[in-house]
């Protein structure tokens, strides 16, 4: 794999992010000793964003693989193409980072079925070994590589849930909605609201919240909120803005929604 | 009394209204429709009484907006109480006035500290308060209705000195919002001064303005009102909007009393009303029964006489269901595959219905690399079906209470632990699982009793009531086996399996051919059977072979030898059955 090619997956700019807790230093500790890390949270709380930063952080390469159902090992590992008549393998995600030394980040792991997973194994022990049983070739993974998995488990835990040999392989670091203040500094960043309409916003969102369970799986995220603002500073009504980017989203229960409709008349 | 639960007197409520409590306080209400009235000219307002709301099930005359936006408008009044609110006040020696004017301050004082959190709160509010005018006349309705709109809005200007005086000291005590005693001690300043206008206050015509707030019954510690939660009760100075009592009548069908002794002491004193050959009854249905003799039926020949159970205590079945530790793991997983409804793809098929990409492609590359291609190229996508709806049909009749061979235990103790391990395992298909039992004692009288219907989770409630089962009396299977046929019938599942438990032979006090309630029983399989439900049966008796078989059919039954087995049983064939 060519230098190049890899720095398409380079991050130049700095991703914003607001440190929550001590996450950042965790997570440099586990990229030290090559610990896999998992972060856990639910949608929308900021996962992606603090891989992202800490790949800038650590000047690596992100490859990310967004999972699902339908992957197979070789959608992760590479497969043999076809070519003017002739045959050329292609890396999969997985092994280029593992050749180059990037950072893969398989966010969404649970949605990937359980033995997909398996071929991380021997990647994540100290083996650090990838084999590519369609090359009959085994790689030894490069010395920077490093490999990051997200997963929701407040979402269909019951039903997808990982292999306690899979999980037990990771380092993991559990995220949650920003505390209201965090939450707001945030908001505003990404938004440039101000400051009283961002509070506003994260009202609504901590009485959606409260909800969780009671009718809604998930409560208004952090992203929503950032949606909601972007819309606002679009010139959209906060009210209209909070129900095309909140609310409706969220859930399609006549009764939920009017009292999410509710909930933001009330908080604005 | 015990109205049955499609009855339909009980009003509907948008359910939105709890939820949206819950979202401002992170509290539960509870939120119930107020009866109708005796006196439909009466004014309607929502009641409170600790976190149970009554709210007016239809639009009330001459309120603005919408029904959905008024429910709403109550619901964030009343939550604000319960969030904000002191301990109920006490009458003590005040006159009516000066209680309907403490109320009403409470109210601003509790919207203002509410909306201090959620300032939109007061937008919702404010629509209410417009049909109190300054220009009003000077009587006291229009005058507490003008105070209100003072408190409420800053921004309205009224002349009159009695609402600016209200006003005022309201405001001024802005540092003491968070105490109700300010209400108390202006409030009763300002009914005095009511009375030195000579303003007259009558109670009786008096109903709280704007229409939103609550009657501030939950506001009042009244003398002769002891219980925290109890109906509320009339007394002077606060009007009863209703002259029924709104507090819950109906009964839930077989709603264990732990449940219900946290209703109201209303519906407490209502149930003890029942007289004991009423109590629990909910409906009774008739069947026609089977006579070989003269190869028809006797039409409408049965009762089924639904009946409650009793509770008992929801804690028992613990200690068994750890002893059943494994079934229980593979139950729940079983539950888990049946509740999963995705479709799944089958890969690798050597014919299918689509061709897999990549599987072509491997194809493609071994022949090309001259190796030998995988011809497995093909795809196929799996829909399951929805699980099946099972109904595990219990004989409770005398002879279950016989201990069993290697002592110890009774029959109905396992098959009490037996349905507690199918419900506790299953919880994720609870909704499709029903566990019924049956006795009877003479063809009018088929006692038929539901510890889990369909669609109701495995809760306490039905824990209870599994654990009150209890057994007597005879076995009339043919007329229960169609009573649960027809439960079964009415499911939306491809599927319909009625599981029988039964320790032999039907037999009943008013039937002596033993062969009559065995050819009906069998009658009820085959009708069953036409209606798309099949039957299995456990059979505890390896004496009735011969009886259940007739009834069941060859391979539909099966006879446990040892009856310790009989929730491991249960399981197995559940799992089978299922697959």
């Amino acid at each position: 794999m060519s230098a190049e090619a890899l720095d398409a997956f380079r991050i130049r700019e700095e991703p914003y992010y607001l440190a929550l807790a001590d996450e950042i230093s965790l997570f440099g500790a586990a990229y030290a000793a090559r610990l896999p890390v998992m972060l856990k949270g639910p949608t929308g709380c900021g996962k992606t964003r603090f891989v992202q930063h800490m790949a800038w952080r650590l000047r690596k390469p992100l490859i990310t693989v967004a999972c699902n159902e339908e992957m197979s090992a070789s959608d992760l590992l590479g497969r043999y193409l076809l070519e003017d008549g002739a045959t050329r393998w292609q890396d999969g995600p997985l092994t280029l980072a593992a050749r180059s030394g990037a950072i893969c980040y398989l966010d969404e792991v649970v949605e990937a079925r359980q033995d997909t997973l398996v071929v991380i194994h021997p990647l994540t022990d100290d083996r650090r070994l990838l084999s590519l049983p369609a090359r009959s070739e085994a790689i030894q993974a490069h010395p920077e590589f490093h490999l990051v998995v997200s997963h929701n488990p407040g979402y269909q835990s019951a039903l997808k849930d990982l292999k306690p040999s899979t999980k037990q392989r990771f380092g993991a670091l559990e995220f949650d909605y920003p505390a209201r203040a965090q939450e707001i500094e945030i908001l505003m960043h990404e938004t440039a609201l101000p400051e009283a309409l961002a509070e506003r916003l994260v009202s609504v969102a901590e009485a959606a919240r409260r909800l969780k369970g009671h009718g809604l799986d998930e409560g208004i995220s952090t992203r929503m909120l950032v949606h909601a603002g972007s819309l606002i500073r679009q010139g959209i009504e906060p009210e209209a803005a909070c129900q095309m980017a909140l609310v409706q989203p969220l859930t399609d229960d006549p009764d939920l929604i009017s009292a999410l409709s509710a909930s933001v008349r009330a908080c604005l | 009394m015990t109205e049955p639960r499609s009855d339909g007197n009980e009003q509907e409520l948008p359910g939105g209204a709890s939820r949206f409590v819950r979202a401002l306080w992170g509290f539960d209400v509870r939120v119930r429709a107020l009866p109708p009235t005796a006196n439909e000219f009466a004014a309607r307002r929502p009641r409170f009484l600790a976190s149970n709301l009554w709210l007016p099930a239809s639009p009330l005359l001459g309120v603005p907006g919408s029904y959905t936006d008024y429910l709403f408008a109550a619901c964030a009044h009343v939550s604000a109480h319960l969030r904000f609110g002191a301990p109920r006040f006490l009458i003590k020696s005040l006159k009516p006035a000066q209680i309907a004017i403490i109320s009403l301050l409470e109210d601003a004082r509790v919207e203002r500290l509410a909306a201090a959190r959620y300032p939109g709160l007061q937008r919702l509010w404010a629509p209410y308060h417009r049909d109190a005018r300054a220009d009003g006349a000077k009587t006291s309705l229009s005058l507490l209705a003008r105070l209100a709109r003072a408190l409420h809005d800053d921004a309205y200007v009224d002349g009159d000195a009695w609402v600016s005086k209200g006003r005022q000291l309201f405001l001024e005590g802005r540092s003491e919002w968070h105490d109700a005693a300010l209400c108390r001690r202006v409030g009763s300043a300002l009914g005095n001064d009511l009375g030195q206008m000579r303003v007259q206050f009558n109670a009786k015509d008096y109903a709280v303005q704007p229409a939103y707030r609550d009657d501030n019954t939950g506001l009042w510690q009244f003398e002769q009102d002891h219980s925290e939660d109890g109906s509320p009760l009339e007394s002077e100075g606060v009007r009863r909007v209703e002259s029924e009592d709104p507090a819950p009548k109906r009964r839930e069908r077989g709603e264990p009393e732990a449940a219900r002794s946290r209703d109201s002491s209303a519906s407490r004193r209502a149930s003890e009303r029942c007289t004991p050959a009423t109590a629990g009854v909910e409906a009774a249905t008739r069947y026609p029964e089977w006579d070989y003799l003269i190869r028809s039926e006797r039409p409408a020949f049965c009762t089924v006489v639904e009946r409650s159970v009793t509770p008992g205590d929801p804690a028992r079945f613990a200690a068994a269901l750890t002893r059943y530790a494994p079934e229980r793991r593979r139950l729940e997983q079983s539950a888990l595959r049946l509740v999963d409804r995705r479709p799944t793809p089958i890969r690798r098929l050597l014919d299918g219905d689509r061709l897999e990409l990549s599987a072509a492609i491997a194809a493609i590359v071994a022949h090309t690399s001259a190796a030998t291609p995988d011809p497995r190229v093909y795809r196929r996508v799996r829909f399951r079906l929805e699980p099946p709806a099972l109904l595990l049909l219990l004989d409770l009749s005398q002879s279950i209470n016989a201990v069993t061979s290697g002592g110890g235990t009774t029959l109905l103790e396992l098959a009490r632990t037996a349905s507690a391990l199918l419900a506790t395992s299953l919880s994720s298909a609870a909704p499709h699982l029903a566990i019924h039992g049956f006795s009877s004692n003479g063809r009018h009288d088929v006692g038929y009793r539901r510890f889990k219907d369909f669609d109701q989770p495995f809760d306490d409630g039905a824990r209870a009531r599994l654990a009150g089962m209890n057994a007597n009396l005879s076995t009339r299977l043919g007329t229960a086996l169609r009573h649960a046929g027809q439960a079964l019938a009415a499911r939306n599942s491809r599927r319909k399996l009625l599981l029988v438990v039964t320790d032999g032979e039907p037999s009943d006090i008013d039937v002596h051919d033993p062969k009559y309630l065995l050819f009906d029983a069998k009658q009820a399989t085959i009708e069953n059977r036409r209606r798309g439900v099949s039957s299995f049966c456990v059979g505890l008796d390896a004496g009735a072979e011969q009886s259940i078989e007739r009834i069941f059919g060859a391979g539909n039954y099966s006879l446990l030898a040892q009856l310790e087995t009989l929730p491991r049983r249960l399981a197995q064939l559940y799992v089978r059955l299922s697959a």
